[in-house]
């Protein structure tokens, strides 16, 4: 398969449409899950974020969530196909449990993308491509700028909350 | 460069990336994204590396391990435990 960054673009779009619709049906932003999540969302809030973009943020860091789902189902998919997408959902099941973490986005998000992933391999696309395209997802939120992000995923919450 | 080795590069300066970020940044809170985000592109190169189904338990096991390890941190500065 040749590389293509447009793939690895587009990719990175998916998995990003992915992880957030998931962490926010599953109400990640709603509070922090773990004390050291509300504690992360509180000094993102405190450098010029916004406090519920802040505790998805914290909750992200604090416990394999959708975007962990993603990429675990991804590397799944890249090794062995749908049942290394399965084999990842429950690694992510075991870890959100060993994290303390009631919820069931990880999970739930690792399966979702463990078709998404394998349905765009059906069409040229390689799970390469989705376990690149998922770290520069998590960049995107994690990396580059805090106040930034937490604001865009507050702004998104608010949609939710209606 | 094939498709793999782009993939891995691309993982590999973000990892480099956010390893600077963690330099810079002050606020110990504010160092786990960044953290999470090397997490992330430590796991997806390990299974890029090696396409075995035992290479997910291990990324697996690596990224629930650092996660966790930030968690600790993060309750330890929020005061301990509250209800986990």
């Amino acid at each position: 398969m040749p590389a293509d960054p447009l793939h690895i673009l587009i990719a990175a779009l998916v998995c990003w449409l992915n992880f957030v619709t998931i962490d926010i049906l599953f109400k990640l932003p709603e509070q922090g899950g773990v004390s050291g999540a509300e504690e992360i969302g509180r000094h993102i809030e405190k450098g010029g974020g916004a406090l519920h973009g802040g505790y998805m943020m914290g909750n992200i860091v604090s416990s394999p969530d959708a975007s962990a789902g993603t990429l675990l189902a991804s590397c799944g998919v890249y090794a062995t196909g749908i049942p290394g997408g399965l084999l990842a959902a429950l690694l992510v099941y075991i870890g959100n449990r060993i994290c303390h973490d009631p919820g069931y986005a990880g999970t739930t998000g690792c399966i979702t993308a463990t078709f998404i992933v394998y349905g765009f391999t059906l069409i040229g696309f390689s799970a390469a491509d989705f376990i690149v395209g998922m770290v520069i997802a998590i960049l995107t939120i994690q990396g580059i700028s805090h106040m930034h992000a937490s604001r865009l995923l507050s702004t998104l919450w608010r949609w939710r909350e209606g | 460069m094939n498709g793999t080795e782009i993939a891995l590069a691309v993982c590999g300066i973000i990892a480099l990336y956010a390893a600077f970020r963690v330099m810079l940044e002050k606020d110990t809170m504010k160092k786990l994204p960044f953290l999470n985000v090397i997490s992330f592109a430590i796991s997806g190169s390990i299974v890029l590396l090696v396409p075995h189904p035992l290479a997910i338990v291990a990324a697996a096991a690596y990224f629930v391990g650092s996660t966790l390890e930030s968690n600790a941190i993060a309750s330890t500065f929020a005061g301990g435990p509250r209800n986990e």
